[in-house]
């Protein structure tokens, strides 16, 4: 299958530093892309490329077949909803949705306008001021308002993050429902694992302006390549293979409390519902081990022996 | 109790030293005698209605009306792109720039109404009229550049992005997006300004020439040869001028906010 | 923030050349001329102004004056800046705009109330008179204390209003906080208080001081010739006697005392913060 965005070579820099480095990634017609990483690692300077909101310092930026590396924003078919929604202020919602259509003088404004406030399920705000708005109806003022264009690629901004976690969950059916309903190629950036993991059909996990691994949710939760990405899904205990050149990794429920190799001492436990979470203090370092309700518990400042199996361990590439 | 009536002795006094000779002025303005005095002798608007018949203050009421309007204007189309530049562009040699921005501030206007006279007027023989244009444009300038600053400053820069991603150009996005919602800041600043120019004497102390004065410099020069109630009259009159903007702007903008 | 360079630079730079060619060019060139007396480049236009009697009388005055009117302005400010801010929203709010009111008036109208005030046959006059407390209409106007009466007037609003908006963001329970710890109005004052508003006096102080420095209208219609200050003595020296080379020295002393002033402050105020 032909990419639909291309992204090659692609150097990025503020001034002298240097964002993002000869990154090259392909992203499928149709598809939901998350770019996950921590802060600073580059995900929302390659969004910012792709809209062309930032010039590349060397690379190139395809779309649907055309070059677009030196293309301005205002002519490139992409929608972004900002993280801070960046409504305009001084217009109401309609208008803040029809601004783009006025500028292309659509004949069929109010129309398209009003179909999308509908999607989006604003159609009785219509008349609002952005500042009389939650937090949630302003983005989904944001979301109508790229919509509208019929954007090729909708890029989004840390789309849930600024939500409460009812909200949240409600914008990611939200989210899927217009992609699968528009079939728009959307690309979004977070920097949390969970968000990616739920929303999108594959994830780009960036790491200091690379690429670290680029799969299927299932992928990178079962299969992470690295350390850094093992520990961005979940794995909490990460060693280097003594009989190898990778590394093991251990979720918390992995590790076996009571008996084993390893001598510990309980930190901190905290109930989670069907088990429990503990923290244990040893020359491992400190240990993560989640036990299921109804085994023996330990108690703060207790001796615990445990183990590490390695055939429940999952194989990295890198330890780091 | 005690420090509530210590609060309203402070503020009474206060407030009786700073707007009290005001009062008095319109007691005197409104005099039916001929000499500055109060209490006024009688009440009678004839001198009310002689500002009005005084050429001379009628001639640098326009004169200061001009330099007002246009010297804010001018020192606007000047200061809005600079604080525009200032407040989002990471440019070099941001703070000299700055600095000369605001040197009108530092700069007692005085001195700069007498280096224009002796260093552009003299030499080049441009009219007083355009230097005192160029002098209270400067003198406006830093207080522009201040205020539409501030209020761009609380506008977010996303929504020029936004603009251009729905299809505006560099500059359509500022005059789309940027202007509308600095409107309030720019009157601000116009208000301030005009306030500024037309009060200020300073600086048309030397740039003044035959039949080309501002008004405050007018109204210095009759007083110094007249003792009679007109100046108090006209004082009252442009107090009122300046309460009555200063009021409409508070009440349609909050003009407080932005000063 | 946008990273194209020659696009910011290109809308900055016209208000900077404007102000720079206008501004600071023939402001530099006056300044330049107390070093050229007699063509050549030296310090003798400075001897000269300072070692004049009356040059110096002035320059003192205008300092003491200045800071007369600072130290007032802040006392009548903090007790005044406190009583407003201890209103009830509604009424604080006018009772601002009252403080705010005369900043809009022309400072020649400002000035010319109190010519009716302090004058000869003024109200003063005339209530000292009808009182009995005085014989005979005493001399307040072409004084130093019209002169400073005026220019209080004139600045003390700027000062009012720095240390109002200094006390708006002071902790709600802080005074009330020192007083519940043991300490009297007096320690809550230097120990709570002050600190807390500092920024808003050093503000409010740089705005007064530089105000009475450079004021021209006040000592012009309150002092006349009798009381000057740098200002009307620079007016005087260049209409009276072509004297440029005073004019120059005074231009410099009035730039670098407001310079220093407002530098001096602003670095004070800031290294608070820094702390």
């Amino acid at each position: 299958m032909s990419d639909f965005v291309s992204l090659e070579r692609l150097t990025l820099a503020y001034g002298k530093t240097v964002a993002v480095e000869a990154m090259d990634l392909g992203i499928r017609k149709g598809e939901l892309l998350a770019l996950l990483g921590p802060s600073g690692c580059g995900k929302t300077t390659t969004m910012r490329a792709i809209a062309g909101l930032l010039t590349p310092k060397s690379g190139t930026i395809q779309l649907d077949g055309r070059e677009m590396t030196h293309v301005p924003p205002s002519k490139r078919e992409v929608g972004l909803v900002f993280q801070s929604y960046a409504l305009f202020p001084h217009l109401t919602v309609f208008e803040n949705v029809a601004f783009g259509l006025r500028l292309r003088r659509a004949s069929d404004l109010v129309a398209r306008v009003e179909a999308v406030l509908g999607t989006v399920g604003l159609q009785d705000l219509a008349d609002r001021a952005p500042a009389e708005l939650s937090g949630g109806q302003q983005q989904r003022v944001a979301l109508a308002r790229s919509l509208v264009m019929k954007p090729k690629v909708l890029l989004l901004d840390e789309p849930l993050s600024n939500l409460d976690a009812r909200l949240r969950l409600e914008m990611r059916l939200e989210l899927q429902r217009v992609q699968w309903e528009t079939g728009v190629t959307m690309v979004f950036v977070t920097h949390d694992q969970s968000e990616a993991l739920a929303l999108a059909d594959r994830i780009v996990v960036m790491r200091d302006g690379r690429v670290e691994q680029l799969g299927t949710p299932e992928d990178i939760y079962s299969q992470p390549v690295s350390g850094f990405v093992a520990d961005f899904v979940g794995f909490e205990t990460i060693r280097r293979d003594p009989n190898g050149d990778g590394a093991l990794a251990w979720r918390p429920g992995a590790v076996v409390l009571g008996t084993g190799p390893f001598a510990g001492v309980i930190r901190g436990v905290s109930f989670a519902g069907e088990k429990n979470e503990y923290v244990l203090d040893s020359d491992l370092g400190v240990i993560r081990a989640d036990a299921p309700v109804g085994f023996p518990t330990h108690a703060p400042g207790e001796a615990v022996a445990f183990d590490l199996p390695r055939d429940a361990a999952v194989r990295l590439e890198r330890f780091d | 109790m005690n420090s509530r009536f210590a609060q309203w002795a402070i503020l009474g006094l206060t407030l009786t030293f700073l707007i009290g000779p005001f009062l008095i002025i319109i007691a005197a303005a409104l005099s039916a005698g001929n000499n500055l005095a109060f209490p006024p002798q009688g009440y009678s608007l004839k001198w009310v209605i002689k500002v009005f018949e005084i050429e001379s203050f009628r001639k640098s009421f326009g004169v200061s009306m001009l330099l007002a309007v246009f010297g804010t204007l001018a020192a606007l189309v000047l200061g809005v792109p600079a604080a525009y530049a200032l407040t989002r562009y990471r440019i070099p040699g941001a703070e000299p720039v700055r600095l000369v921005l605001s040197a009108p501030i530092i700069v007692p206007g005085i001195i700069v109404g007498l280096a224009l006279l002796r260093y552009l007027v003299i030499p080049t023989g441009v009219t007083i009229m355009l230097a005192l244009f160029l002098a209270h444009t400067a003198l406006v300038l830093p207080y522009a550049v201040r205020v539409v600053s501030a209020s761009m400053e609380n506008l977010r820069t996303d929504i020029e992005e936004a603009a251009m991603l729905l299809g505006c150009s560099r500059t359509g996005a500022f005059l789309r997006v940027v202007v509308p919602n600095l409107r309030g800041g720019i009157l601000a600043a116009f208000i301030l300004g005009f306030v500024t120019s037309f009060n200020q004497v300073p600086v048309s102390l030397f740039l003044s020439g035959p039949g080309v004065r501002t008004l405050p410099i007018d109204m210095i020069a009759y007083m110094e040869i007249n003792y009679d109630p007109s100046v108090a009259a006209l004082s009252a009159l442009l107090a009122f001028m300046s309460m009555a903007i200063v009021f409409a702007a508070e009440r349609f903008l909050g003009f407080s906010r932005y000063v | 923030m946008f990273e194209n360079r020659t696009e910011g630079l290109a809308l900055a730079l016209p208000a900077a050349f404007f102000a720079a060619v206008l501004f600071i060019l023939p402001v530099g060139i006056l300044l330049s001329e107390a070093f050229r007396v007699g063509g050549n480049w030296s310090l003798t236009g400075y001897i000269e102004f300072f070692s004049n009697e009356r040059n110096q009388t002035v320059f003192f005055r205008t300092l003491k004056l200045g800071v007369m009117v600072t130290v007032v302005s802040a006392v009548v400010g903090y007790a005044a800046a406190f009583s407003i801010v201890g209103l009830p929203t509604t009424a604080r709010g006018r009772i601002f705009g009252l403080v705010i009111l005369p900043l809009m008036i022309s400072p020649v109208a400002r000035t010319y109330a109190w010519l009716v005030i302090l004058g000869r046959t003024g109200f003063v006059n005339k209530l000292l008179t009808t009182l009995g407390l005085a014989d005979a209409p005493i001399r307040i106007l072409f004084t130093e204390t019209a002169v400073f009466i005026g220019l209080l007037q004139l600045f003390m609003p700027l000062m009012i209003i720095s240390l109002v908006s200094a006390m708006e963001n002071l902790p709600k329970d802080a005074v009330p906080a020192a007083r519940i710890l043991g300490a009297n109005w007096l320690q809550v004052f230097t120990r709570v208080i002050l600190p807390l508003t500092r920024e808003g006096l050093v503000i409010g102080g740089t705005l007064v001081f530089t105000g009475s420095l450079t004021a021209y209208i006040t000592p012009a219609i309150l002092g006349g010739s009798k009381v000057l200050m740098l200002e009307t003595l620079l007016y005087q020296r260049v209409t009276v006697a072509n004297d440029f080379v005073s004019a120059s020295v005074i231009a410099m002393i009035l730039i670098v005392m407001s310079f220093s002033v407002n530098v001096l402050l602003k670095r004070m105020a800031t290294a608070r913060r820094h702390r």
